[in-house]
């Protein structure tokens, strides 16, 4: 076995997870995608921030075999006049990932009984790179998993609003869940088609598309539409824009009006402070960031 | 209680803890400084005394580590303050009104006041960090040490409060008083810094506090401005709640001095006592303080211009002293033999002298040049009347009781008065009045503390070498081993000579002014120290003391003395008097019999000479004899019969020539 002490997080190695693209999607306010503006100011809705770190690194090689160490934590952050605190506990997890069936069954046999392994279940002969893509995605299901633990676990005993990063839709119980809303940051698939794509791009700050649903076999349904935090300017189109989902649950049309401009409005208000200095922070919200920072101190 | 090898029991804090010690390559921990951070609302704040308790033992043993707060920061996580104005979008109002406050910290730096067990000596180790009891400021100071046992020698010097703990700071008497070290230095701004009501303080506790067994105790202080020490013995006009509470744990009566007496010179004119203590109803303690030639000839060093009196003067001088003074001098040129006892005695044997060697057309006499014996004449004669009020020309001498001081009693020499020439020579005098006494262990007492203010005056850090200067830098130095003992207080401590406050065992520092704090001196403490230097509130003080590794902080109870502006309300300055009247009070202090009219009476046989009724005053004072009245009659008799032999009688009425018709 050789050691690989100066290995890079798999993080930073990581390529993109699919191409950029347009998917269609069901409008379910209106007819077509179009532009409403938020008449009514911000005003303070979430009461708790959810959102999971990972980090991975290759420790050594058992022949060409990597194995992977994996930490996850999850956690969320409960706003309690004006500060940020943590809510119950957070979930942190650590284990090896690796092939157990690319391992010699002696040397497998050893570590198993040692530490906690997770079976990346990649076949013997694979390329190495196929060895650390496999190990990195299970680290990732296992820090959703771990956030979809603590959004459950939430909204089963709070009864306030909780803005977790990223979608909700493989979510769970948060899924299906009023109280839990979903801001997703990065844009590689945009669900618009043809002229509402202008539409996306063009809303100003302060105003927000119209919601169209997602649905896929392997997710709940969800009602989603775009919110623009801050004006973009000469910037980039995407500056400032995210998506928000919440739970698609029997809602008329005026119902979901009035909820989607109520949960934009959340969102506005937490525009300060803002995120700075990280690089994300047109499009993430201060007690997102926070909750980024007492991940990273804790894990 | 820890489960670990030879943990100390001690050792277990009782509170929660507060902090936790933190360390960074950037930033680490030392030996004698190290960091933690609180939650934002604990009780931490510059001069807070904490304790760290470590998680691991050394050596089986959990160490112990007390520290004193000497810095504080806080910061959040904002990279760049463009950052907040762009949450704000540039709206300062804006930014109160955000749902989420940024994380913040309160970062704090701590010096270490002591180790416990003092080996090995290492960094301060990661741990919890909990506010000081009561029980740890003693160790943390090292007052265990003198505070309790048999030789039990602590001297209260205020109260240490943070956090809701209470604790009494006690000094060294050992290093307040000698021998192991001595002198204590104050400094602050006037008004402010409550620099004469600290001492003030402080003597109540050494009097109160001051083991008997290391001898008895008295102080002398030089009342140098105003009504500032002149009514010590007067309880004051109101104590508060709180500081009564604080002389209840710290163990002092709550009352003005029991013993003080006053000593003033006379004012110019000579009917009374140049103090602002001359109210009829607090006469009793109060005494002249007058000096004749002998007295003054022995410091004349202080008064003489070293520029003007060169060395052929200074040999004039020293033969004076030693040849002419207080003895029957002869010599063929002078016209009789002489008895030089006062200033009156020393002119007409100067005016003898001169008259002999003009007549003789001599210019040198004993190898003193004519024109250095009309110098020394001219300077010594003039003495008497820069110092008029203290140095008499009949050699009359009231004095402090050197040899008979007594124990815990304080002695006040108001100079406030005086003319700064006269003050230098009153402190030169005294202070070498006590340490001849001390040294041969005859003054009564074996410890003085000698409490000077404006000690910037008087050993000034720049200047010529004085008399004065060169005298309290021996003090300073040596007086440890005496019992003499200097409690300086000055506006500037940078202005005073290192050496005096170099040798200053105990520092005690008020408010401070901000410059002075810019001055090298003070570069030794941090930042946030020197903030809290500048903003202390009256009745606060920052102590450093040999035994403290750190300066601390404490407060002490305002005086229970009348202050000297509550006091001149109260006891409003007597009126300027007449002769006869001045005589009157003066004399009825020895013999309430006299009255005004009987010194009216008295006077009146003996015409009208200011000068020789205050001259029979003085010697009776001095002379306290059972039968005032015919006493003070005597010493007048004597000017009086001399002045009938020459008086002629009534010039009788011319009778007009019976033939005048206008007559």
């Amino acid at each position: 076995m050789r050691a690989a002490p100066d290995a890079a997080p798999l993080e930073t190695q990581r390529r993109p997870d699919e191409p950029p693209r347009l998917e269609a999607a069901t409008p379910i306010e209106g007819a077509a995608v179009g532009v409403r503006r938020l008449a009514d100011p911000p005003i303070v809705g979430f009461a708790g921030f959810l959102d999971g770190i990972q980090r991975s690194r290759v420790l050594a090689y058992h022949g060409s075999v990597p194995l992977v160490h994996g930490a996850v934590a999850a956690a969320v952050r409960v706003r309690e006049g004006r500060r940020l605190r943590t809510w119950d506990a957070p979930r942190v997890t650590q284990a090896l990932y690796a092939p157990i069936g690319a391992l010699d069954p002696v040397f497998a046999a050893a570590l198993v009984a040692r530490v906690t392994v997770r079976d990346t279940d990649a076949a013997p002969g694979s390329h190495p790179q196929e060895f650390t893509a496999r190990a990195l995605t299970a680290v990732q299901r296992a820090r959703e998993r771990a956030e979809v633990a603590l959004a459950d676990a939430w909204i089963a005993r709070e009864p306030s609003p909780l803005l977790i990063d990223g979608g909700i839709s493989g979510a769970g119980d948060a899924a299906r869940h009023p109280n839990a809303v979903g801001a997703v940051k990065s844009h590689r698939t945009l669900y618009v088609q043809g002229d509402s794509l202008g539409v996306v791009l063009g809303l100003r700050e302060g105003e927000r598309t119209t919601a169209v649903e997602l649905s896929s076999p392997r997710r709940e349904r969800v009602a989603t539409w775009y919110l623009r935090l801050r004006g973009a300017g000469e910037r980039a189109p995407f500056f400032g824009l995210v998506r928000v989902e919440v739970a698609r649950q029997g809602h008329t049309e005026d119902e979901l009006t009035a909820r989607a401009d109520l949960v934009s409005r959340w969102l506005l208000a937490e525009r300060a402070p803002v995120a700075l200095p990280d690089p994300r922070w047109d499009v993430m919200v201060y007690g997102i960031h926070e909750c980024e920072q007492y991940l990273s101190a804790i894990l | 209680m820890s489960d670990a090898p030879g943990v100390l029991a001690s050792a277990v804090p009782a509170t929660p803890p507060i902090g936790r010690v933190v360390a960074t390559e950037r930033r680490p921990n030392t030996p004698h400084e190290f960091h933690f951070w609180t939650a934002l609302d604990a009780p931490v704040g510059i001069g807070t005394i904490v304790h760290v308790e470590p998680e691991r033992p050394v050596g089986g043993v959990l160490p112990r580590i007390f520290g004193v707060v000497t810095e504080g920061f806080s910061y959040t996580d904002l990279q760049s303050p463009l950052h907040d104005v762009l949450g704000a979008d540039g709206e300062p109002g804006a930014a109160s009104l955000a749902p989420t406050e940024r994380t913040e910290i309160r970062l704090y730096t701590a010096a270490v006041l002591r180790h416990v067990p003092e080996e090995p000596l290492q960094p301060v180790p990661m741990g919890r960090v909990h506010l000081a009891s009561e029980a740890d400021v003693q160790t943390a100071l090292r007052m265990d040490t003198y505070v309790q046992g048999e030789d039990r020698r602590g001297i209260p010097v205020g109260l240490y409060r943070a956090g809701g703990t209470q604790a009494a700071v006690h000094l060294d008497a050992d290093f307040l008083l000698g021998p192991e070290a001595a002198h204590l230095s104050i400094s602050g701004v006037s008004g402010l810094a409550t620099k004469t009501s600290a001492v003030e303080w402080l003597l109540a506790s050494i009097f109160a506090h001051f083991p008997s067994k290391k001898g008895r105790v008295a102080a002398v202080c030089f009342n140098v401005k105003g009504p500032d020490l002149c009514f010590l013995d007067q309880p004051a006009a109101a104590l508060a709640d709180e500081d009564r509470a604080m002389y209840a744990t710290l163990g002092v009566p709550a009352e003005p001095f029991a013993d003080v007496r006053y000593f003033a010179p006379w004012t110019a004119r000579g009917t009374q006592l140049a103090t602002l203590r001359s109210n009829d109803a607090l006469q009793d303690n109060v005494q002249p303080l007058t000096w004749g030639l002998r007295e003054t000839l022995q410091y004349a060093e202080v008064l003489l211009n070293k520029d003007d009196v060169d060395a052929k003067a200074d040999a004039l001088i020293d033969f004076i002293k030693e040849r002419v003074l207080d003895q029957v001098f002869s010599d063929a040129v002078l016209e009789r033999a002489h008895e030089v006892r006062s200033f009156t005695d020393l002119e007409q044997w100067f005016r003898d002298l001169l008259r002999a060697l003009e007549a003789k057309n001599s210019e040198v006499w004993r190898t003193h040049h004519i024109a250095t014996i009309r110098k020394v004449r001219n300077r010594l004669t003039n003495i008497s009347t820069r110092c008029k009020g203290l140095v008499t020309d009949d050699g009359s001498v009231s004095d402090l009781p050197f040899g008979s001081f007594t124990d815990r009693t304080v002695y006040v020499v108001d100079v406030a008065n005086l003319e700064e020439d006269a003050q230098d020579l009153v402190f030169a005098r005294i202070v070498s009045q006590l340490r001849e006494h001390l040294e041969r262990r005859q003054l009564g007492v074996e410890h003085v503390v000698v409490f000077v203010d404006e000690l910037n005056k008087y050993a000034p850090a720049e200047g010529a070498d004085t008399y004065v200067r060169k005298m309290l830098l021996d003090i300073a130095e040596r007086g440890r081993y005496l019992g003499l003992v200097l409690f300086g207080a000055q506006q500037f401590r940078s202005q005073v000579h290192r050496r005096v406050v170099g040798n200053s065992g105990t520092t005690l520092y008020g408010r401070m002014d901000p410059d002075e704090l810019a001055t090298p001196g003070y570069q030794t403490l941090a930042p946030a120290t020197k903030a809290r230097l500048a903003t202390l509130e009256k009745g606060q003080l920052m102590v450093r003391h040999p035994h403290f590794g750190q300066p601390i902080f404490v407060r002490f109870p305002r005086p229970a003395v009348l202050s000297g502006r509550e006091g001149v309300e109260r006891f409003p300055q007597a009126e300027e008097l007449s002769l006869d009247a001045a005589i009157t009070k003066a004399l009825r202090r020895l013999d309430p019999s006299v009255t005004l009219g009987w010194v009216q009476d008295t006077l009146a046989l003996g015409g009208d000479d200011e000068d020789e009724v205050l001259r029979a005053r003085n010697r009776t004072l001095q002379a306290r004899p059972d039968d005032v009245k015919a006493y003070f009659k005597a010493q007048l008799r004597k000017r009086v019969v001399a002045e009938r032999g020459e008086r002629r009688g009534p010039t009788p009425l011319r009778v007009p020539p019976r033939d005048d018709p206008y007559g």
